[in-house]
């Protein structure tokens, strides 16, 4: 089954008489375990497209489906429900230190504090950031900021990771590891949607797509990828 | 000399003193995929233009004995002429893109031909940022892996100026295309 879809996703805001279409009817299929990276330059509605494909906003029209079913139809959302959506920003009230923000995520979802410590400590090391668990949000680099974001979401065990502009202020000699980290979650079998507004960030990605004026271009869906293939989807390489 | 397989060579050598058979070997590593030789004894072909020219010279003692096996090391200008052969590999480069844009202009009536080649030519940019390898950076000896850490770095760069590009040309000609669509 695909793991998400979007289905003639339409998407704008209005900012005083005039609205801005963000997104005209996008579609697009994700399988478990892809890597699929969404290129868009500035104000190409690339951040947009995340947060209604992660459940965070809804779409105006068209229909968003998250493991055949409906976002809008979850009950709480889609966070924490199989969509781990990466967020950058730490709030003081969840947290002195970084373990503390995985820690309070997990609490929210109903984990026992003990367990809640112990998988915070898990997704830390899992995403090479054991060592930020003691430390001010605050003090952390541009590389240790997204590998916890990307722990904070991986603590409650997604089968989609959703992160917007992964090697955004990361160090230019430190973008390969954090993307090289994101490939190895999905050869784990953790379906990664990502974008960017650099090239660097489509490297390592099972599907590249632009995405212009609010429509999206390449291969939507993992069976299109073949026309030029990038490379072959995980479920694929697991069977072949 | 307009041969890339001899200028190549050349840049093997400036790189580390060599001699034919390790040449071929690092030739295959380096090049392999992007540059061919055309039999065994090519290598040697070029050593002798390149020696010709004054751009490499034989390293005096290395060319004796039983089994001769003379290494080669750059002259001041092989590494000269190699730098400038760089450079006009780069307004080459530069033509050859400016050729495609004129082109691809010609579409101007016919703005869903363009299109079609700008999505094209988008997928196959995108294929290629897709596929550049990534490489960390070991924790210890930065030097390991340089090469190929610069040379996937070299080719996102250029892919971010085509797709930033193809973003353009887009625009342009689906404005084109609606204008023709709302002219009729």
């Amino acid at each position: 089954m695909t793991l998400l879809e979007l289905d003639g996703v339409c998407k704008s805001y209005v900012r005083g008489e005039r609205p801005r279409i963000v997104l005209s009817g996008v579609s697009l299929q994700i399988e478990p375990g892809e890597l699929v990276a969404i290129w868009g330059a500035r104000r190409s509605g690339r951040s947009t497209l995340l947060r209604v494909a992660a459940g965070v906003e809804a779409p105006d029209s068209g229909v968003v489906r998250f493991e055949g079913r409906d976002l809008s139809d979850r009950e709480g959302g889609a966070l924490g429900g199989g969509i781990g959506y990466c967020r950058r920003s730490f709030h003081p009230g969840e947290g002195r230190v970084v373990l503390d923000q995985i820690v309070a995520g997990l609490l929210a979802c109903g984990v026992s504090r003990a367990d809640a410590a112990a998988l915070a400590q898990r997704a830390l090391q899992r995403v090479g950031a054991g060592r930020c668990a003691a430390l001010d949000p605050g003090e952390l680099d541009g590389a240790e900021t997204i590998r916890v974001a990307i722990a904070r979401a991986l603590a409650l065990q997604p089968r989609l990771l959703v992160i917007d502009e992964p090697t955004n202020g990361v160090d230019l000699l430190e973008r390969d590891s954090v993307l090289l980290l994101l490939r190895s979650l999905a050869d784990e079998g953790i379906a990664v949607l990502k974008s960017t507004d650099v090239a660097t960030g489509l490297s390592g990605a099972d599907r590249a797509l632009t995405l212009s004026e609010g429509e999206l271009h390449g291969a939507v869906s993992p069976e299109l990828g073949s026309v030029v293939p990038l490379r072959r989807p995980a479920a694929r390489r697991a069977s072949a | 000399m307009r041969s890339p397989v001899n200028w190549a060579l050349l840049g093997l050598i400036i790189e580390r003193p060599s001699y034919g058979y390790e040449l071929a070997h690092r030739f295959e590593r380096a090049y392999g995929g992007m540059l061919r030789l055309s039999s065994s004894s090519h290598v040697y072909t070029a050593l002798d233009t390149l020696e010709g020219h004054g751009l490499i010279e034989e390293i005096l003692g290395t060319g004796g004995g039983r089994q001769p096996k003379p290494h080669y090391r750059a002259t001041a200008k092989g590494v000269r002429g190699y730098r400038e052969w760089l450079i006009a590999q780069v307004r080459q480069e530069r033509g050859r893109s400016r050729l495609f844009v004129r082109q691809l202009a010609v579409f101007a009536q016919e703005p869903d031909a363009a299109l079609e080649v700008i999505e094209h030519y988008s997928q196959v940019c995108l294929a290629e940022a897709g596929n550049t390898p990534l490489a960390a950076r070991p924790a210890v000896d930065a030097s390991t892996g340089l090469i190929d850490r610069l040379t996937s770095e070299a080719s996102r760069t250029e892919v971010e100026a085509k797709l930033t590009w193809i973003d353009y040309a887009r625009r342009e000609f689906r404005s084109l295309a609606k204008s023709r669509v709302f002219g009729r």
